[in-house]
C-alpha cells in the first residue's frame, strides 16, 4: 500500500515536471515516474551522497536510515533548500559543506526529498511541492 | 607562467633521460598483481616486505610520526576517549604496540610532526607544540605556535612540515571546490580574481619556535594556487618543499557538456609538485590533465576540457583523479632496498568522486627520485589491498583507506587508516 501511494505521489509530481535532460523525454518520464526522481537524485546528489546513499565517511553524510529522512517533512526539504551552512563546523561530523539547492524548482526538490525519504531504508514518506513552497517562504 | 611551464617541461625531459641510466642500477618493482591479498592483514606489499598490525581500533587516526624516543604518535580527527592524539610503543619488537596512551584532551586534528625536541600538532585552527617527552604522552603544557586560521569545515585540516632550518610550513586549504561564487552550485561562475587565495589556498610559513604567531599578521604566504595539500613534506636532500594537493571535484556534474562520466572520474589529475617560494600551482584557474600532459583552463573560468591554460605550474607527476593524496614522506634510512632509498611515498586515501565509475586509489605509491629531487622513473604501487574488495563503488565499503605515513629511526614504515575504527601497519623489509 505504501509503495503504491509513493508511486502515485511521484506520478502527480512528474505530470508537470520540467525535463531538462536529453536522456529522458516527457513520455518516458510519465511511464517511469520513479526514474525522474532518481535521475534528479543522481544528477544533483549522488556524486557526494553516492548512488547507494552511503555518503563518504567524515566528508558527506550517509542517507541510509537517517532520522532526518524519517522525521518531519521539513528536515530533508530544508537541507536541500538551505544547505548545511547553518550547522556550525564544530557541530558537524562531516567536513564538506552542502550547498543550497534553492535554484531547483519546488517540484524538483519535492521529488528529490521524496526519493530520499522513501529509499535507502528510509520510511519518512513523500512530500509535495506545496510542502517545499511552505518551507521556502517560512 | 610560461617560463614555469617551460622549466617544468625541461625538468620532465631531463627526468625522462635520467630513467635510462637509473633503470640500469635499480628500479622499484611494486606489488605483484598476481599475489593474493591478505584481507585480515588488510594490505598487499611487494616481495620481501612484511607487515604487522601495529595498532588496531585506536580511533580515527590521521597523520602519524615516529619519535626517536621509540614511540609512534598519531593525531585523531575525532576525539577518542575525549582525547585528540595517541601515543603507541612496541617495546618487545614484535611489530605490535602493547602500550597505547591517549592525550590532547578536548582537541581533534590531522597534522602531527616533530622538530627540535618538540611534538607539533595541528588542529583545524591552530598549530600547537609540546616538549617531546622521554616516552608516552607529553607532560608539559602546550604552547600555541600559530593561530588565527578561520574556523572552516571544508579543507580545514592544518597539516605541516619543517625545513630543518627553523621554518614551519602549514597547509591552509581553500574552503571551496573551485572558487565558484556559490559553493558547489552548477552554473555558478568562478570568482576572478579568486578572493579565497588571500587567506587560504596556499602554504603559509611560520617560525617553528616562536609562539602566538597569527596567520595573517605574522605568517607568510609561501606558495599559492593550492586547493588543499594535506600531503606535504620537506625533501632534505633537495632542500625543497613538495606537495600533493587534492584536485577539484565534480567536473562532470557541473559541466556534463564538456566532461563525460569517464572524464570526470579520471580528471583532474592528482598533482605531485616541487614548490619553490612564491610558486603558484594554478588552482582555481587551471588543472592538470595527465592524459593530455597539459594544464587546462578550469571550466568555471571558461575552460571546455580542451583549452590549455598558461596559469600554474606543471606537476612532476599527474596521478589519476580523485585518489585523495593524504600524506607524503621522503624516506631517510637505508633499511629499505636501494630502489627505495631516494624517492617519495604517497598515501592515497582513495576516491569518492569517481561514481558512477568504480572508486579507485586506495593505495600507497612510490615515486623514484634522485638526490636533487627530480623524478627518475615511473611511480609504482607500493601497497594496496586496503579496500578489501576488487571493486568499490561506495567509499564506505572500503575496509581501510590509507591516511598517514611515517618512518622510524630504524627505517620501518608505518601506514595509518581511519576506517574500521582505525589501524596502523608497521612495514619492514625482510628480504635479502
Amino acid at each position: 500500500m505504501k509503495a503504491a501511494s509513493v508511486f502515485c505521489a511521484f506520478s502527480i509530481f512528474v505530470g508537470t515536471a520540467p525535463l531538462f535532460s536529453g536522456a529522458l523525454n516527457a513520455k518516458d518520464a510519465k511511464q517511469e515516474p520513479q526514474t525522474e526522481a532518481q535521475r534528479l537524485y543522481e544528477a544533483h546528489c549522488a556524486s557526494c551522497h553516492q548512488y547507494d546513499g552511503g555518503g563518504v565517511p567524515m566528508l558527506q553524510p550517509e542517507l541510509i536510515g537517517r532520522p532526518r529522512a524519517n522525521g518531519a517533512k521539513g528536515g530533508v526539504i530544508d537541507m536541500i533548500l538551505f544547505g548545511s551552512a547553518t550547522i556550525a563546523p564544530t557541530e558537524s561530523d562531516y567536513s564538506n559543506e552542502m550547498p543550497a539547492f534553492s535554484h531547483l524548482t519546488d517540484l524538483e526538490i519535492a521529488l528529490i526529498a521524496s526519493y530520499v525519504r522513501t529509499h535507502f531504508e528510509n520510511e519518512g514518506g513523500p512530500v509535495t511541492s506545496n510542502d517545499v513552497r511552505a518551507r521556502r517562504t517560512k | 607562467m610560461f617560463r614555469n611551464i617551460f622549466a617544468a617541461t625541461l625538468l620532465c625531459a631531463s627526468s625522462a633521460l635520467a630513467v635510462v641510466s637509473y633503470a640500469s642500477v635499480t628500479e622499484p618493482v611494486g606489488v605483484d598483481e598476481a599475489d593474493p591479498i591478505d584481507t585480515e592483514l588488510g594490505l598487499r606489499l611487494p616481495e620481501g616486505f612484511k607487515a604487522t598490525i601495529f595498532a588496531d581500533k585506536i580511533g580515527r587516526v590521521r597523520h602519524i610520526v615516529a619519535a626517536d624516543n621509540g614511540w609512534l604518535y598519531g593525531a585523531l580527527a575525532r576525539p577518542d576517549k575525549r582525547m585528540g592524539a595517541v601515543a603507541m610503543r612496541d617495546a618487545d619488537g614484535d611489530g605490535v604496540a602493547e602500550e597505547t596512551v591517549y592525550f590532547a584532551k578536548g582537541l581533534r586534528g590531522t597534522g602531527i610532526g616533530i622538530y627540535d625536541g618538540y611534538l607539533y600538532y595541528g588542529t583545524d585552527v591552530s598549530i600547537i607544540r609540546w616538549k617531546l617527552p622521554d616516552g608516552g604522552a607529553p607532560t608539559e603544557a602546550a604552547e600555541l605556535i600559530a593561530h588565527g586560521f578561520a574556523e572552516k569545515r571544508q579543507h580545514a585540516a592544518k597539516t605541516f612540515t619543517f625545513d630543518g632550518k627553523g621554518g614551519l610550513y602549514v597547509n591552509v586549504g581553500a574552503p571551496s571546490n573551485a572558487c565558484m561564487e556559490k559553493q558547489r552550485t552548477k552554473g555558478s561562475p568562478g570568482m576572478e580574481p579568486c578572493p579565497i587565495l588571500e587567506e587560504y589556498g596556499g602554504i603559509w610559513k611560520f617560525d617553528a619556535s616562536k609562539v602566538m604567531q597569527h596567520q595573517i599578521k605574522d605568517g607568510v604566504r609561501y606558495a599559492t594556487g593550492i586547493r588543499n595539500a594535506v600531503a606535504l613534506d620537506w625533501n632534505e636532500s633537495a632542500d625543497s618543499l613538495y606537495i600533493v594537493p587534492h584536485g577539484r571535484d565534480q567536473l562532470g556534474e557541473f559541466f556534463p557538456e564538456y566532461f563525460t562520466p569517464e572524464d570526470s572520474a579520471e580528471l583532474p589529475s592528482e598533482e605531485f609538485h616541487k614548490v619553490a617560494e612564491g610558486a603558484d600551482i594554478g588552482w582555481p584557474y587551471s588543472y592538470y590533465d595527465h592524459r593530455r600532459g597539459a594544464r587546462m583552463v578550469m571550466p568555471e573560468y571558461g575552460g571546455d576540457g580542451k583549452t590549455v591554460s598558461d596559469k600554474g605550474q606543471m606537476p612532476l607527476v599527474g596521478f589519476p583523479g580523485h585518489w585523495a593524496p593524504n600524506d607524503l614522506i621522503f624516506p631517510k634510512s637505508t633499511a629499505l632496498p636501494e630502489a627505495y632509498h631516494s624517492g617519495a611515498f604517497i598515501g592515497f586515501h582513495g576516491s569518492w568522486n569517481r561514481s558512477p565509475q568504480p572508486q579507485q586509489g586506495y593505495r600507497v605509491a612510490f615515486v623514484p627520485m634522485d638526490a636533487a629531487g627530480n623524478v627518475t622513473g615511473d611511480w609504482i604501487t607500493f601497497a594496496d589491498g586496503f579496500a578489501g574488495a576488487d571493486v568499490i563503488y561506495s567509499p564506505r565499503d572500503a575496509k581501510h583507506r590509507p591516511m598517514g605515513l611515517a618512518e622510524d629511526r630504524a627505517g620501518a614504515l608505518y601506514i595509518s587508516s581511519l576506517m574500521s575504527d582505525g589501524r596502523i601497519w608497521k612495514i619492514t623489509y625482510e628480504g635479502s
